[in-house]
């Protein structure tokens, strides 16, 4: 069975096949997820794109909260290169009341997020990237209709100073669109600790 | 030319002078008998590149702010725990009812606001507050949450001493960090950073005036000891210990101060020349075996850069001196009067068990820390005598919650104890080999549900489990009483805007602890021993139902009652 979806009236359903655990390649099938406009964002009806920029980042996390311009300007760029950034929210918001939608609804606004903020509720999607902690950046690349996850790790190394950091994430953006071989497909990354209710 | 050169030497050696100190962090304070303390997440430059992760507290990013209280006050805190963890802060040194201690058992969820409250009854002193989540001790207090508290009463105030916060009475908290190559602190698997801090500052230096100064000095450390001493080899003196003033000062070259021990020390710089420089250093090359920080190696678990070497801990600047120095050492400070062996009533022994490499971690007694387990009971007011053995590979530093206590003997030797822990205390190291004695009372605080904690204070020993908790039982008449919550309390005004008032079917009755809950179950408030007079404050709440839990003192039932917050 797969997920199977009408744009513009999808339902967040997810069904995950993922392949090669065992080896480097891991494949993520399509997801769907609510978006802070109110509307399911899915990756059915997002197809016409070489891969996907994934931030999992959060409302709470001090460190995550540095870096919505530059995931800004990392959308702004590359989303006509076709490689848009999408940002999941991980977090279980009946643990932290502070990553409720409507607060994240609030944080896009204030912050003005040009790229979609999704809430991973379940917290499946998350789970499936494996993804740890927030911020932490990830790519996949669109190949015979999976998405593979080409890179995994932090955005840049340095949080607090933009110009000072080396941009991990967008030198893979790069490598990938020129069909180079990655320097880094992962970097270690760090923030708050991503809690997966059992 | 030859200018030239000595412009290029001037500017390197500024340079130089500038890259190796950083000014100490002196910890703001807060004081009064309302303490609002917000511990979060946040981050600090403590090296190069990517900003490191780190706990902070209200406005600070690397430690707490020091919380002055007057003996005799009651002080009530607020704890809000806006970290991305469930934690704990347990107020170390302080005695206080159980339930208000902060250990293991009160855990503050995220999101959760804590209010414990008690009446200062500790004399003037140097203590400090930390989490005490089992088996995340040592990540939370390695994010640097904690602080320290200074108890202030009318004996202490009333002698010469350096008593201006941050000027000649100076806070040091000492403790180090080991960093991943983003910069993070590691926290699995090492017993030592490589990388000083004090106060949370990398080479931190100060200016001190040139007159008596008072140091006020914490070893928050994981496991290391520090043998400190200035880089003169000057005599300084002990006025104080763990729990306050001794009665009279101790001249020393050297001081072993190891971890969760606090030590006040006088330095004299009256003699020092303006413009003069001094180091504060920790002189831990060459130490005996099983002492913590003595190790060789420089890398691995229980290596380290600073192990079984000399460091700097703190560079002073001399100044020239404040308005009403301090030009002397008092001769005489407190009228302490100690517990003497002969005076318990109850004789027990601890031993430090197991911690082989491969095998079962350290633990008391063979018996490694269950929540749900109390290790030993104790009656109130009794005088106990406690001796703690340590047949075992490596030193440890031992702490009781509730009590300060008086060592009376180290290897069954009265004459063994030193002058420089001669004072109140309530951390003693327990160095391989030895059998410390300590005599105690179990004073003011029983109760028969929460224990109170027992651990080594290596918080890496301590969460793999070498903790043991005792409750006080009581025979006050409150035991005795009937009267407990029997119907379902009734809450009005319902719904509220600020203050909830609670009544009951019967008089007489006590609650033991309210908890409210919101709709989705996650907790906001925990009110231990809650005054209920004056009704609940609630405005802090967001609209919405919430659950009160409210548990009787004397059967300690449950009763569930919902409100709605306008
Ligand atoms: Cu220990």
């Amino acid at each position: 069975m797969r997920t199977s979806v009408i744009c513009g009236l999808a339902s967040v359903v997810n069904l995950f096949f993922v392949s090669g655990m065992n080896g480097q390649i891991k494949t993520i099938e399509s997801f769907a997820l609510r978006n802070v406009n109110g509307q399911i964002w899915s990756t059915e009806c997002n197809k016409e794109v070489l891969g996907f920029i994934v931030v999992f980042t959060c409302n709470h996390c001090p460190f995550a909260s540095l870096y919505p311009a530059r995931l800004n300007a990392l959308n702004e760029k590359y989303t006509p290169l076709k490689v848009p950034l999408i940002a999941i929210n991980p977090m279980d918001s009946l643990l932290y009341e502070d990553e409720i939608f409507s607060l994240m609804q609030t944080k896009a606004q204030l912050e003005n997020f040009n790229f979609p903020y999704l809430q991973d509720e379940k917290q499946l999607v998350s789970k499936q990237f494996g993804a740890e902690h927030t911020p932490q950046a990830f790519i996949i690349w669109l190949e015979n209709g999976k998405y593979v996850i080409k890179y995994k790790g932090a955005i840049d190394d340095n949080g607090e100073d933009p110009a000072k950091a080396t941009p991990f994430l967008a030198n893979a953006v790069n490598d990938l669109l020129a069909n180079r071989q990655l320097d880094e497909a992962a970097t270690p990354s760090f923030g708050c600790r991503i809690f997966y209710r059992k | 030319m030859k200018k030239y050169i000595s412009t290029v030497l001037f500017s390197l050696i500024n340079y130089c002078v500038f890259a190796q100190y950083q000014q100490l962090v002196i910890p703001d304070t807060l004081s009064g008998t309302q303490f609002n303390l917000v511990l979060k997440d946040t981050f600090k430059q403590l090296k190069s590149g990517n900003q490191t992760i780190t706990g902070g507290i209200n406005n600070h990013s690397f430690w707490g702010p020091t919380l002055i209280m007057k003996k005799g006050d009651l002080v009530q805190i607020n704890v809000i725990n806006k970290l991305n963890d469930s934690t704990t802060l347990h107020w170390h040194g302080m005695h206080l009812p159980a339930v208000m201690d902060g250990g293991p058992h009160q855990v503050i969820p995220m999101g959760g606001t804590w209010k414990p409250y008690w009446k200062v009854t500790n004399q003037a002193s140097t203590l400090w507050y930390h989490p005490h989540l089992h088996m995340m001790t040592m990540e939370h207090l390695s994010k640097g949450l904690g602080g320290l508290i200074i108890i202030r009463d009318s004996i202490e105030s009333l002698l010469e001493l350096p008593r201006t916060y941050g000027i000649d009475d100076i806070p040091l908290v000492l403790t180090s960090r080991r960093y991943s190559t983003t910069n993070q602190f590691i926290v699995q698997n090492v017993a030592y950073g490589d990388y000083m801090l004090t106060n949370g500052t990398p080479n931190a230096e100060t200016d001190l005036p040139k007159q008596f100064v008072r140091l006020r000095i914490l070893n928050a450390e994981i496991e290391r000891g520090y043998n400190l001493g200035f880089s003169d080899n000057r005599t300084f003196y002990i006025i104080a210990n763990d729990g306050g003033l001794l009665n009279a000062p101790v001249a020393v070259t050297r001081l072993k101060l190891m971890v969760g021990e606090r030590v006040e020390i006088l330095v004299n710089l009256t003699n020092d020349a303006v413009g003069t420089a001094l180091d504060l250093k920790s002189y831990n090359s060459g130490q005996p075996f099983g002492y913590p920080g003595g190790e060789p190696n420089t890398t691995g678990a229980f290596g380290s850069l600073l192990n079984n070497t000399d460091f700097n801990v703190l560079h002073i600047n001399v100044v020239k001196s404040t308005a009403n120095p301090i030009t002397s050492l008092p001769q005489k400070l407190e009228n302490n009067v100690y517990f003497k062996s002969a005076d318990a009533k109850v004789n027990r022994s601890v031993a430090i068990t197991n911690g082989n490499p491969g095998g079962k971690p350290f633990d008391f007694d063979n018996v490694s820390f269950q929540l749900n387990t109390i290790n030993k009971t104790v009656m109130l007011d009794d005088i106990e005598k406690w001796t703690v053995t340590n047949n075992n590979i490596f030193g440890h530093t031992f702490h009781i919650h509730d009590v300060e206590f008086k060592i009376v003997a180290r290897n069954g030797v009265e004459s063994a104890v030193g002058d420089f822990e001669s004072g109140w205390k309530d951390v003693m190291y327990v160095p391989r080999n030895e059998s410390v004695t300590f005599v105690t009372k179990f004073s003011d605080y029983a109760d028969e549900l929460h224990p109170f904690m027992y651990h080594c204070h290596f918080s890496n020993h301590e969460d793999g489990g070498m903790m043991g908790q005792f409750v006080v039982k009581g025979n006050r008449a409150d035991v005795n009483r009937k009267s407990y919550i029997s119907a379902k309390p009734t809450l009005f005004p319902n719904p509220v805007k600020d203050k909830l008032n609670i009544q009951f079917g019967n008089s007489d009755v006590k609650v033991y602890y309210i908890t409210i809950l919101d709709l989705a179950g996650r907790t906001k408030l925990m009110l231990p021993q809650p005054n209920l007079q004056h009704g609940l404050d609630v405005s802090q709440l967001q609209p919405g139902v919430y659950t009160v839990q409210i548990t009787d003192e004397l059967t300690k039932y449950i009763h569930l009652v919902k409100f709605i917050k306008q």
